[in-house]
């Protein structure tokens, strides 16, 4: 199975979201701050564009790579979800060594906040925690049922809200 | 905020510098000022007069979804331009197919999209009833009739029970609209006044469950209440039961009763009785007003507009086909 | 939201500036648009005028508001174009 960063990221956020992403039930097209996340991360690297150097590989999409310094850069609007941002680079990271590609590292913008986070990847470290990560991806998008939904602040401001939460009350 | 637009004049739409332009050409061959429609704004189009439309134009509007719905010279929907499909998903065709092909598991939600449609019916005439009219009869009817669709065991049976319901919905019609009589629902062609509104607003519904539809996963062929083939998309013909008396219903009480649409918004013909563009073009006009309208959401917690309830509509109907969640159509609360 | 767009570039941007308005907001007079618009629609076409300005000669200035309520428009002799979506 491939598995793309946007999976890493959402089995990080709400596995039900990672599920219905994966088996075709998008709703990211529906949302405002899905977009606004992918024009930041678009217009971030437009004055960069000479050495701008997109990366596909095993199904991930690198926006941004530096060969140079072997840096892999990912732009995102808040850092609200660190956690997942980081588990998506690290992945990147991990899929760049499974290539060949030795001792790249990344660095996660955030250019609302003007920060950025450098993301180091130690092999010997992140390989087994990663290899955990992709058995129990595996394991939960195949299940016949689609996992609940999670009930977390984080849900309002989800291209997936209306979707998990639409019901309708018993008449009375 | 996206928005559909309305073509009512003759013309021609054509594709420049990526964005649309419309170009009024009259009778006598006459282009007038050509008007640019900004891309980004354009939700769908309705297009009831006549429209030159070439490939370039189609390629366009395909790339950036969206439905192109013609109406012929008799405001009678002639077809929509779908695009291709872009919210593909194996797992909901196959899982919303075997929803169909298995009986027990198609009649709980043909029934329920007939229960919510009675549920909205009742709820229309009981807000007219409250106002000094007399529709016990009719709301007695439906309570009963309403009350045996568990009883239900096909899809013909239930389809029984929802012509007889929608009879005594008509019936209370004459209650509820002041000047014109409607005599019962006649349709291809309708007879009155009353017939051409409910028909024309009807087409506008099922094209808006149409377009929600395109824009969820769920399959437009593959219904539950109309048998597939019934129509070309038969799931927009069941979503839209639940919503015209809602939608379009209580608009046309509205419109009549209020006079904003007048004996000269129609005309006759023959054996039949159409609105005139000026009918059209109001009715429209409102129509559009009411899809924006919101209302508070109470499992949702936020405020919808009308169209984005037949959206949520979809999204509860894919929940239940995949065993997400059971499906509980939307019946109007207040 | 409902955003007015009035910009003001050299001549020889000014072709690929009304280019770029058109495809989010209705054209009402020279240099000069209107429409509703979401946030980050307008952020895009931000984002793509900036490709074509240049600063230090170039302007674009959006007046916005929350809704197009507002907002009382009044047209003093000919109105060049509408923003019906009733054509």
């Amino acid at each position: 199975m491939q598995v793309t960063a946007t999976i890493i990221a959402y089995f990080h956020t709400c596995l039900r979201k990672m599920y219905l992403h994966h088996h075709g039930i998008r709703m990211e097209h529906t949302s405002d701050v899905v977009y606004e996340g992918k024009l930041i991360g678009e217009s971030t690297y437009e004055d960069r564009a000479a050495k701008n150097t997109q990366l596909e590989l095993d199904g991930i999409k690198i926006d941004y790579y530096d060969a140079k310094t072997k840096t892999v850069h990912e732009t995102k609007k808040s850092d609200k979800m660190e956690h997942a941002h980081e588990a998506q680079v690290l992945y990147y990271l991990y899929v760049l060594q499974r290539n060949g590609i030795e001792g790249a590292s990344g660095i996660i913008e955030y250019p609302t906040l003007r920060q950025r986070k450098h993301i180091d990847f130690d092999p010997e470290r992140d390989v087994p925690i990663i290899e955990g990560w992709l058995q129990e991806i595996e394991q939960i998008l195949e299940q016949e049922q689609c996992p609940p939904v999670i009930n977390k602040s984080i849900c309002k401001s989800c291209s997936y809200y209306d979707y998990c939460y639409v019901a309708e009350e018993i008449e009375n | 905020m996206k928005k559909p637009y309305y073509l009512f004049n003759p013309g021609r739409l054509s594709r420049k510098d990526n964005t649309l332009k419309f170009t009024p050409v009259d009778e006598a061959g006459n282009e007038g000022q050509p008007r640019h429609l900004p891309i980004e704004s354009v939700e769908e189009l309705y297009v009831f007069g006549a429209l030159d439309v070439n490939s370039a134009v189609l390629n366009f509007l395909g790339q950036e979804s969206i439905c192109v719905h013609f109406f012929n010279y008799y405001e009678h929907y002639t077809g929509s331009f779908m695009p291709r499909d872009y919210l593909l998903a194996g797992k909901v065709q196959i899982a919303q197919t075997r929803a169909y092909t298995e009986a027990k598991r198609r009649m709980p939600i043909a029934r329920s999209l007939l229960d919510g449609a009675a549920a909205n019916m009742l709820r229309v005439l009981r807000y007219y009833g409250y106002r000094e009219r007399d529709l016990g009869l009719p709301i007695a009817a439906i309570e009963d009739l309403r009350q045996r669709l568990p009883d239900a065991k096909t899809s013909s049976e239930l389809m029984g029970i929802e012509g007889n319901i929608r009879q005594n919905y008509y019936q209370a019609f004459d209650e509820i609209i002041l000047d014109y009589d409607m005599g019962g629902r006649s349709k291809r062609p309708p007879k009155n006044e009353v017939n051409a509104m409910i028909s024309y607003g009807n087409m506008l519904c099922y094209t808006q469950c149409l377009k929600q539809i395109y824009h969820t996963q769920l399959n437009p062929t593959i219904s539950f209440l109309h048998e597939p083939g019934y129509r070309r998309y038969s799931l927009a013909l069941d979503l839209a039961e639940i919503f015209k008396p809602v939608l379009v219903d209580r608009l046309v009480f509205s419109l009549l009763n209020k006079k904003i649409i007048q004996a000269n918004d129609f005309r006759w013909e023959l054996n039949k009785c159409l609105l005139k563009e000026s009918g059209a073009r109001n009715f429209a006009k409102y129509w559009d007003e009411r899809m924006n309208e919101t209302i508070q959401h109470r499992s949702l917690n936020k405020k919808v507009s009308y169209k984005h309830l037949i959206r949520l509509e979809c999204y509860k109907l894919t929940k239940h086909v995949l065993n997400d969640g059971e499906y509980k159509p939307f019946k109007m609360w207040w | 939201m409902y955003v007015i767009a009035v910009y003001d570039v050299n001549e020889k941007r000014v072709g690929k500036m009304l280019k770029l308005c058109r495809r989010y907001l209705n054209w009402i007079q020279n240099s000069v648009f209107e429409g509703e618009i979401t946030p980050v629609k307008l952020q895009e076409m931000v984002v793509e005028a900036n490709k074509i300005m240049q600063k230090e000669e170039d302007s674009l200035i959006l007046f916005k508001s929350r809704d197009a309520r507002w907002l009382d428009k009044e047209v003093i002799g000919l109105e060049r174009m509408s923003t019906d979506n009733f054509l």
